[in-house]
C-alpha cells in the first residue's frame, strides 16, 4: 500500500498485516504478515480472541526484526483462527 | 510520484522492539463516534484521513466502510485496530510505548493518484512529525 510505502521513506521501518496477500503484493511492501486464511476484516483475528490477536501481533511487530526480504510476504499459520465457529443458528417456523 | 514496482522503500529497524514505539495505521476506516465518518456516498472513495489519540477508550472507535464486512470490527476493534493489543503487549514489556497518534483512513479509492501523491504522504507526514512513533504496523486489504 501506498501509505506504508510513503512512510518507510520518512525513515520509520513499517510492518504490514495483509488479508490479501495477492493484492498486497503487486505494491511490494516493505515488510508484510499474511496470517493464513484470515478473511477480510479480520486483520487480527476473530472479534475477542486476545490472545490469537497478541500472537499475530508479537509476530508482525518481530519481522521489523528479521532478516526479510523488502517486497516480499511472509505467510504464518494460526490454527486457532481456524477454530472459531459460529453457534448454529435456529431457523424458526420449522 | 512515480511508484516503480521493483524499488521498494526499506528502512531498517535497528533499535529493541522493548524500547520501541508502536504506531497503528489501519486503512479499514476506523475512526471515533464523535468525528465524521468516511464519505460511502461518494463512489470515488473519500481520501480523507482520522487521526486517533493514544490514550482512546476502544469502545468509542467505529468503522464506516463499504467495502469489507466489518461485523467482527463492530463488535471488537481490536480486528481491524489493534489498540488494547498494543497495550497489552506494552504490559507485557513486548513494546516499549503506544506512539502518541494513530491514523485511520478508507483504503477503497477510485482516485488513486490523489491517494499516491495526497493522503499517503499526508499520513506519512503526520505521522513523521507528530506520533514519535519508532515503527508503524498497517492493517488493511
Amino acid at each position: 500500500m501506498a501509505v506504508q510505502r510513503e512512510i518507510e521513506m520518512k525513515g520509520i521501518p513499517t510492518v504490514l498485516i495483509t488479508v490479501s496477500p495477492e493484492v498486497s503484493a503487486q505494491m511490494r511492501p516493505p515488510r508484510a504478515l499474511y496470517p493464513d486464511g484470515f478473511k477480510i476484516g479480520n486483520s487480527l483475528g476473530k472479534p475477542n480472541m486476545r490472545d490469537l490477536q497478541k500472537k499475530v501481533l508479537r509476530d508482525a511487530l518481530t519481522l521489523l526484526t528479521e532478516n526479510t526480504r523488502p517486497g516480499d510476504t511472509v505467510t504464518r499459520a494460526y490454527p486457532d483462527y481456524g477454530e472459531y465457529h459460529e453457534p448454529p443458528r435456529v431457523r424458526k417456523g420449522i | 510520484m512515480t511508484i516503480s514496482r521493483k524499488c521498494v522503500p526499506f528502512t531498517p529497524f535497528e533499535r529493541e522492539l522493548s524500547k520501541s514505539t508502536i504506531a497503528i495505521v489501519t486503512a479499514g476506516g476506523v475512526h471515533l463516534r464523535d468525528q465524521e465518518g468516511f464519505n460511502i456516498a461518494d463512489e470515488l472513495g473519500d481520501l480523507t484521513y482520522r487521526e486517533i489519540p493514544p490514550d482512546v477508550d476502544s469502545s468509542q472507535l467505529m468503522v464506516t466502510h463499504h467495502h469489507y464486512n466489518h461485523k467482527d470490527a463492530d463488535e471488537d476493534i481490536n480486528v481491524v485496530f489493534p489498540i488494547d493489543v498494543l497495550r497489552d503487549l506494552e504490559s507485557e514489556g513486548f513494546i516499549g510505548g503506544i506512539a502518541r497518534k494513530h491514523i485511520g483512513y478508507m483504503g477503497y479509492t477510485m482516485q488513486l493518484k490523489a491517494m499516491y501523491e495526497g493522503t499517503a504522504r499526508e499520513i506519512a507526514n503526520d505521522i513523521d512529525k507528530s506520533s514519535r512513533a519508532d515503527a508503524v504496523v498497517l492493517t488493511g486489504g
